[in-house]
């Protein structure tokens, strides 16, 4: 064993100024992304999170997991439903 | 569509693989001629005579002092690549020359520049000392794949595997139970994957080589250099052992796993691997049993990737996968490798970016 080796701290390692940082949080399936920016986020699909890292500088607001939003509603589907509190209330169905 | 990232240094071989005896090696699809001149000195050419391409490396061709002697028909050769003589006639037709590589002998590999030669200068070639330094000892080896040189890349970056496919050599049930945290420099290059296990099971290939009886505190450090050079800076040692505060580490034990991972063809791959230590280092029976046993991994590892590669190869495009957390550091070193490409084929690197879901 070497005396005079010395290790880098666990976690930031790398010390270049554009890093991105994915951690996996102890505990749960959850990831945390960082970007270089400060920008951050949390995920469970390591794929979208990688690419919300690379959308740097445009990180989509809420997140990896947040759905896509298609241009166009249909329209809710309203015979589910016959309360019109509840169809107040309620939010459309996504496609 | 190639898989191969060109304009980068590969490493080719073991310093000690060449010497005065003619050494072919297929690189990137590239059949290259290595040999060590009087002076000591690798050189790389063309492995196919100008002439009928005949290999250079296949008896009787041979070296005469510092030239090569085609065993075909006499073309011969300089260090250079450049033809200074033929059969029966005076004049040396001026295309007459190999194409000759870039090469560096460093870190005990010897590396070559797989590429435009002009880049082989601007591009680095990344570091792995322990491999020929003092204060280490180092076993090693090379294991042909039959497979793509990305699966062996996935199967590095993802360290949960040990736990299944190496049971009773290196894995145990912590390292596919503790989580990774994943940083990545497109600047410098890097991916840095990490796994500090705080309470595990020591490995036979660990206990073994270290003495150390029960639990230990485990980190696997990933630092992968794309496309070709992994480092597994591995720390071993009692559980509740730490470094010291002023950053020494002297109650430890440290291995570092060296693996590059060079394609041989689009669908095979040279899988140098190379362990060195820093304790036991005169002990011949902890090299042994560290090269057998590291030997053992490799072979549990190019046996799945084979099969895996057969398999792959039978399925159309675009077949499916499903990645999950214990990817990450794959996912991560994957797009890296493809930012490469496109910067060697010339396309805007910006490209390589997924313009999202």
């Amino acid at each position: 064993m070497t005396g005079g080796m010395s290790l880098p701290p666990p976690r930031h390692v790398l010390g270049g100024e554009r890093v991105l940082r994915v951690n996996w949080l102890p505990g749960s399936d959850r990831l945390r992304g960082r970007c270089h920016c400060g920008a951050e986020a949390e995920g469970e699909d390591p794929t979208a999170m990688w690419e919300w890292l690379l959308a740097h500088p445009d990180h989509p607001a809420g997140g990896p997991d947040a759905p896509v939003v298609p241009d166009v509603l249909p329209p809710p589907p309203a015979h589910r439903v016959s309360d019109p509190a509840v169809i107040r209330r309620r939010t459309p169905v996504l496609v | 569509m190639t898989s191969i990232v060109r304009d980068q240094w590969y490493v080719a071989a073991y310093g000690r693989e060449i010497g005065r005896d003619l050494f072919s090696r297929t690189i990137c699809g590239e059949s290259i001629l290595f040999w060590r001149t009087e002076a000591g000195r690798v050189t790389a050419m063309s492995d196919r005579c100008v002439h009928r391409r005949f290999p250079l490396s296949q008896a009787p061709s041979h070296l005469d002092g510092d030239r090569v002697v085609c065993g075909y028909h006499g073309f011969t050769y300089g260090a250079d690549g450049v033809c200074v003589a033929v059969p029966g006639q005076t004049r040396v037709p001026r295309t007459a020359r190999l194409r000759s590589y870039p090469v560096v002998e460093q870190d005990s590999f010897v590396w070559v520049f797989i590429g435009d030669p002009d880049k082989a200068g601007a591009t680095r070639i990344p570091r792995a000392p322990w491999l020929d330094q003092e204060g280490w000892t180092t076993v090693s080896g090379m294991e042909p794949l039959k497979a793509r040189a990305s699966l062996l890349v996935d199967n590095l970056m993802d360290l949960s595997h040990e736990t299944y496919l190496h049971g009773g050599y290196i894995g145990t049930p912590e390292v596919a139970d503790t989580p990774i945290t994943t940083e990545v420099d497109d600047e410098a290059g890097i991916v840095y994957v990490s796994r500090h296990m705080d309470d595990a099971e020591c490995p036979p290939f660990y206990a073994k080589s270290t003495g150390i009886e029960g639990r230990i505190t485990r980190w696997q450090d990933i630092e992968f250099t794309p496309p070709c050079l992994y480092k597994l800076h591995s720390r071993v040692a009692p559980v509740g052992v730490l470094p010291h505060e002023d950053g020494t580490d002297p109650d430890a034990f440290h291995v570092e796993v060296v693996y590059a991972i060079t394609p041989e063809t689009e669908r095979s791959t040279h899988d140098f691997w190379a362990v060195a230590r820093d304790f036991a280092l005169d002990d011949e029976s902890v090299s042994d049993f560290l090269r057998e046993s590291n030997r053992t991994v490799v072979l549990q590892d190019v046996t799945a990737l084979d099969v895996l590669e057969e398999v792959l190869t039978g399925e159309p495009d675009g077949y499916q996968e499903l990645s999950i957390n214990i990817d990450t550091g794959g996912l991560a070193a994957r797009r890296m490798i493809a930012r490469l490409a496109e910067q060697a084929s010339g396309a805007p690197a910006a490209a390589a970016v997924p313009a999202g879901r």
